[in-house]
This record gives C-alpha cells, sequence and structure tokens, in this order.
C-alpha cells in the first residue's frame, strides 16, 4: 500500500497507508485528517479538499481536468502547485507522495 | 426487549424537537435502522449510516424529493430544481451554479456581509437587548442574497423595491420558498432588465451562461428556469443561516465562558461555527427515496419506501465525536455532517459559514455578554429546518425593561380573533392538496371591495388573513410554513351558502377549493 504523507498547516504530520485506487481525498477522510473537508465527497463541486502537492511531486500526479481548474480558481489561497486531493487516485507509482494542507478550506 | 420498553419516535410531535438528542442517542444505540409503521418511514441516526445514505445515490436518490412528505405524496417536481434530481439531469442543473458559491468567492463578501450586519447591530447598541432572529438572522443573509442577485442600484429603484419587497421576510418569518416565485413578475421584469444591462451579478452570470443541457444542446437558461434557481437560492439561502444565527444567540447565551474566549480571540470563530452547525444543526434530516432493497443492520429495507437520515443524530454519535452531547468552540477532529455529502452537498455552505463568522464576530464587538430571554422566545420546527423564530435577548446597558416585547400585544390579537363578533362569515373550506384534503375554517369581515379575518385549521394556529372581494369572488393568500413554506393564494367564489374555486399551490400547481358557510 502506497504511503502519503499530509502535513496540516500547524505542521501536523500524518504518514498513511492508502489502497490503491482511493483517492488521496478518500484516504485523508477515511483517516479523520482534519484539514480536508470534502463535502461533495468527490463530485468535484465544493472545493473543500485543496492541497498543495509537494513541488516535487506536481509532475508526477497526471493532468487535472477541465472541471478541476476550474474549481481550483475558486479555492482559498491558491498556488501553481494546488490541486483537489478528490481528483488524485493514489496508485503504486505514487508511493511517498507529499501533500501539505491550506490554512483554511472555507 | 419488551416492546413496551423499545424506542419510539414521533416526528410529528413539536415538543419532541425541543430536545431531540436524548431520542437520537437511543436510536444510535437501539434502533440503527429505525423503522415507524404508524408514518411509515425508515430512518438512520448513526454516523457512518447517515454518510452512506447520502452518499449511496444510486440506492438512496433524490428525485422524489428530500422531504418525507412529499417523497410519500409523489408531489410533481419542477424541472430544473437540481436538489430534487439525479445524475445526469442534476450534473447539468447543479453544474451551472457549482462555481458561484465557492469558499473563495464567498469569501469576498466578507466585507459587505459585515456592512449589513452593522447595518442591523448599530441602532441596537444601548437598547438593553435584541432579538438574534428577528434583528439580525431574518435580515442580514436576505441583504446578501439580494446583493448576490445584483438587485439594481440607483437607476432602478422601482425595480429594486419591488424585488427587495419580494425578499422582504415578514417579521419573525423566513422568507416563503414559494415567496420568490409568486413575485416572479417583479423578477421576470428585473430579468429582461438585467438581460440589457449585464453586470458581475449572480442574475447576470445565469443569463448568460451557457450549458449542454440532458438532451446535447448548448443553450442558455429560460427565464422559467432561471425564476426556479432564484427561488431556490433565496428561500434556501435565508431560512437555514437565520436559524445558525439564532442558535448562536442560544448556545453561546448558555455557554459564557465559551464566549469570552471568543471575545478575547477572534480566530477562534471559524470553529465556533463548525461547532455550532455540529451541535445544532438547523436542517437536522433530509429524506431519501430507496431505489432498491438495502440491508442495513441485518435488514432489508425495501424499494419503495422513505429513508430519513437524521443529521442532527449523527453529528452526536460518540463512535465520531467523543462526548458529543458537549459544546466545545475547541473541537478537532473530523468536520461534521450539517452540509450533507455527495452531490447534493450544500451548494452555499461556504456562504453559511462566512455570514454565521461575521454575524458572530460583529456582534461580539459590540455585545460581548448576552441572557438569552428564553420565555419569550419561540421554537419552531418544518419538516426542513429546526430552529428560532424570535429568540430575544438581554445585553445589559438599558436593563431588562429596555427589551422591546412583543408578547402583550400577539396576546391581544389572538383574544380578538378567538371570538367572532357580529358582520363576521364563517367559512368551512377543503382544500384537495398532493397530500389529501385539507380542511380549514375562516372568519372574515368585509369592508367594501376587501376584507380581513383569519384561518385556522387542526395543525395551525390562528392566522390573519386580508384579501379583496370582487362581486361574489374572494381572492387572499396565506403563508404556510409547515410541512413546507409556500404561500397558498385563493380565489374561490360564493353562491349562497357554498363556495367553491382553486387554490394556487406555489410550486406545486393548483388543488380544488370548496366549503360550506359555518
Amino acid at each position: 500500500m502506497p504511503k502519503v504523507t499530509y502535513i496540516e498547516f500547524n505542521g501536523d504530520e500524518y504518514v498513511l497507508n492508502i489502497d490503491p485506487g482511493l483517492s488521496v481525498m478518500e484516504g485523508a477522510v477515511n483517516n479523520n485528517v482534519g484539514g480536508i473537508i470534502a463535502e461533495c465527497r468527490g463530485a468535484c463541486s465544493c472545493a473543500t479538499c485543496h492541497v498543495y502537492v509537494d513541488p516535487s511531486w506536481v509532475s508526477r500526479i497526471g493532468e487535472k481536468n477541465d472541471t478541476e481548474a476550474s474549481m481550483l480558481e475558486c479555492v482559498c489561497d491558491p498556488q501553481p502547485n494546488s490541486r483537489l486531493a478528490c481528483q488524485i487516485k493514489v496508485t503504486e507509482q505514487l508511493e511517498g507522495l507529499v501533500v501539505r494542507l491550506p490554512q483554511k478550506q472555507t | 426487549m419488551t416492546t413496551e420498553n423499545a424506542v419510539y419516535w414521533d416526528p410529528y410531535r413539536p415538543e419532541f424537537w425541543m430536545n431531540p438528542y436524548p431520542v437520537f442517542k437511543r436510536l444510535r444505540q437501539e434502533a440503527p435502522l429505525y423503522r415507524n409503521e404508524q408514518y411509515d418511514f425508515y430512518a438512520l441516526s448513526r454516523f457512518s449510516d447517515v454518510e452512506r445514505g447520502l452518499t449511496d445515490k444510486d440506492s438512496f436518490s433524490s428525485s422524489r424529493g428530500d422531504i418525507l412528505e412529499y417523497i410519500k405524496a409523489q408531489m410533481p417536481r419542477p424541472k430544473g430544481l437540481f436538489i430534487w434530481e439525479d445524475p445526469p439531469l442534476h450534473t447539468v442543473h447543479r453544474g451551472v451554479l457549482s462555481r458561484v458559491f465557492t469558499p473563495r468567492r464567498m469569501n469576498e463578501l466578507e466585507g459587505k456581509i459585515r456592512a449589513y450586519c452593522a447595518r442591523c447591530l448599530d441602532p441596537l447598541v444601548g437598547a438593553g437587548g435584541f432579538d438574534f432572529v428577528k434583528d439580525l438572522g431574518a435580515e442580514m443573509p436576505m441583504r446578501v442574497i439580494g446583493m448576490l442577485l445584483g438587485i439594481p442600484e440607483e437607476d432602478q429603484v422601482g425595480i429594486r423595491e419591488k424585488v427587495d419587497a419580494a425578499l422582504r421576510t415578514e417579521a419573525g418569518k423566513p422568507l416563503q420558498a414559494s415567496q420568490v416565485r409568486n413575485s416572479g413578475e417583479e423578477f421576470a421584469e428585473y430579468i429582461d432588465w438585467r438581460a440589457k444591462h449585464p453586470s458581475s451579478d449572480l442574475m447576470s452570470d445565469l443569463l448568460q451562461v451557457e450549458f449542454q443541457d440532458e438532451t446535447g444542446t448548448r443553450r442558455k437558461l429560460t427565464r422559467e428556469e432561471i425564476l426556479i434557481f432564484v427561488n431556490l437560492l433565496a428561500g434556501a439561502g435565508n431560512e437555514t443561516t437565520t436559524r445558525l444565527i439564532g442558535w448562536t444567540g442560544k448556545v453561546l447565551s448558555e455557554h459564557p465562558g465559551q464566549r469570552a474566549e471568543l471575545v478575547e480571540n477572534p480566530t477562534l470563530i471559524p470553529n465556533a461555527i463548525e461547532e455550532l452547525l455540529r451541535f445544532e444543526p438547523p436542517g437536522p434530516s433530509v429524506a431519501r427515496y430507496v431505489m432498491k432493497d438495502v440491508e442495513i443492520h441485518g435488514q432489508t429495507v425495501p424499494a419503495g419506501t422513505a429513508m430519513l437520515l437524521l443529521v442532527a443524530a449523527a453529528n452526536r454519535d460518540e463512535s465520531r465525536y467523543p462526548d458529543g452531547d458537549r459544546f466545545d468552540i475547541h473541537r478537532k477532529g473530523p468536520p461534521h455532517i450539517t452540509f450533507g455529502r455527495g452531490i447534493h452537498a450544500c451548494l452555499g455552505a461556504a456562504l453559511a459559514r462566512i455570514e454565521g463568522r461575521v454575524a458572530l464576530d460583529e456582534v461580539l464587538k459590540r455585545f460581548p455578554n448576552w441572557t438569552a430571554d428564553l420565555d419569550n422566545a419561540k421554537l419552531s420546527s418544518t419538516s426542513t429546518v429546526r430552529g428560532w423564530d424570535t429568540l430575544p435577548a438581554f445585553t445589559g446597558g438599558g436593563g431588562r425593561n429596555a427589551v422591546r416585547r412583543e408578547a402583550a400585544p400577539a396576546a391581544t390579537t389572538e383574544s380578538a380573533i378567538a371570538q367572532p363578533t357580529a358582520g363576521t362569515e364563517g367559512w368551512e373550506l377543503t382544500l384537495s392538496a398532493p397530500m389529501g384534503p385539507q380542511v380549514m375554517t375562516a372568519h372574515i369581515v368585509r369592508n367594501g371591495e376587501s376584507f380581513s379575518g383569519t384561518m385556522s385549521s387542526a395543525e395551525m394556529t390562528a392566522q390573519e388573513i386580508s384579501g379583496t372581494v370582487s362581486g361574489n369572488t374572494l381572492s387572499w393568500t396565506l403563508p404556510l410554513t409547515k410541512p413546507v413554506a409556500i404561500k397558498l393564494g385563493f380565489e374561490a367564489a360564493i353562491e349562497g351558502d357554498k363556495i367553491a374555486g382553486e387554490v394556487k399551490l406555489g410550486m406545486f400547481g393548483k388543488g380544488a377549493l370548496t366549503g360550506k358557510r359555518i
């Protein structure tokens, strides 16, 4: 099972083993990572599972589609490495992925 | 367990809703899949079950509505009302609005929301008290929605006043869901004007947006669809946030220590609002239609039944929220489920959050202490929301006597209407409504081309009505809050001791009206 590291805004770190096939968002909510709300649970319509992907991983997690890109314009404090965690599927290739959580989702 | 000890829950007993939590706790523990034979529904109360019910859209559908009475009555549903649609239609209609209410856009409204709060609260400083609902909760969210819709400025004062009036709530009452639609002409006029004068507001967005409809055609929204959207946004956005602000006043009055912490450290406010949303959700339950047989806790819930998802019970599930009956603004851990989950998760969540935070902040700046006057507060519960219709609070300064009391005149009115006087006509009216025939009583006094009086029923205390007389035809309206907020429009002709006509049921069409003199 790939390990994904979630770093909360206050520095708290969670290193979690996530089943391949789940999304980075599902990995977080299944393990009660508080900094991700994900009210729409993957429908890409609430913009509350915003994460900053560690720069070393940006090119390795795949492209965002138009819907995600348009929702990302609407998150709090967007950055070039912003993604919606619900749109990143965990695969074996993502072993060691690091994402940081924003100061606030809403 | 013996039958007499089995937990029984009747959601239609008004006193139940004063404090539903002990029963919800028993449901979670003793009957996680609850079956009510009398009203023919199932209910889920544990967090994991409620969450599943909200996200498993193939088993639990919104296509027959999200209110128990509607699902059972098989109400007709206007097209475009996406809260009552499944994919793919839902995806099309909600998609049109998905970007409008996102967190950053809503947070950009903060300054304007503060200004509306200040307008509500500044005149009350030094008054000794104010009403969290009437003075703030029922006012500010309405203003914000009005602004989002882009109510025009000075050059269109006429339209603004009409639209404003359409959005204005009666004192102490939430906006009626049907109000906007029944005032559709003013909106239609405004839509025409806005189509020629586009701006950066929501109405302009709705007029300009192009989308691919369910037939694959790329098109703009029709005026009818825009009216349905506006109706939904105005109704849904107003009433729930009104309730959140009422609960803020009540709960923090009972936790003065935590309130003092918020005064000291306003950065705790966002978490306090999340805790308020968990602790007293304005929408305590939602309903779904069961699409196929589902296995839950060893039992089969058959297709075709109605399922109530008890959000307010899930929010206090001890397995997820330790010591869940305790209010704690410092609570960490998993988010509440008040805004739902999945494709129907509350579209206005980000707006509700910023409104709740700013309202609390602006209250605390002016009134660091208050005591809710629960003796004069009124709690109501409809099929969709639970909260305070009025929540007066003492804020010190002017002292108790300075609080504006309205109980006395209200009582006078009630005793006056209880005794019909000379010149009064009494009518027993039967409405054929989608949920079955409804019997109501009306007492009226005519005065030339107008009349006034009251209407009541077994479920409804006397409400004042007024209307017009044209020949032998009477026309009047009646705002209802139960089972849903809806404005009924009556038109009926009198023939001797009989009366007959029709009643407009807001977005649910029309029903026949018959009656006799009493």
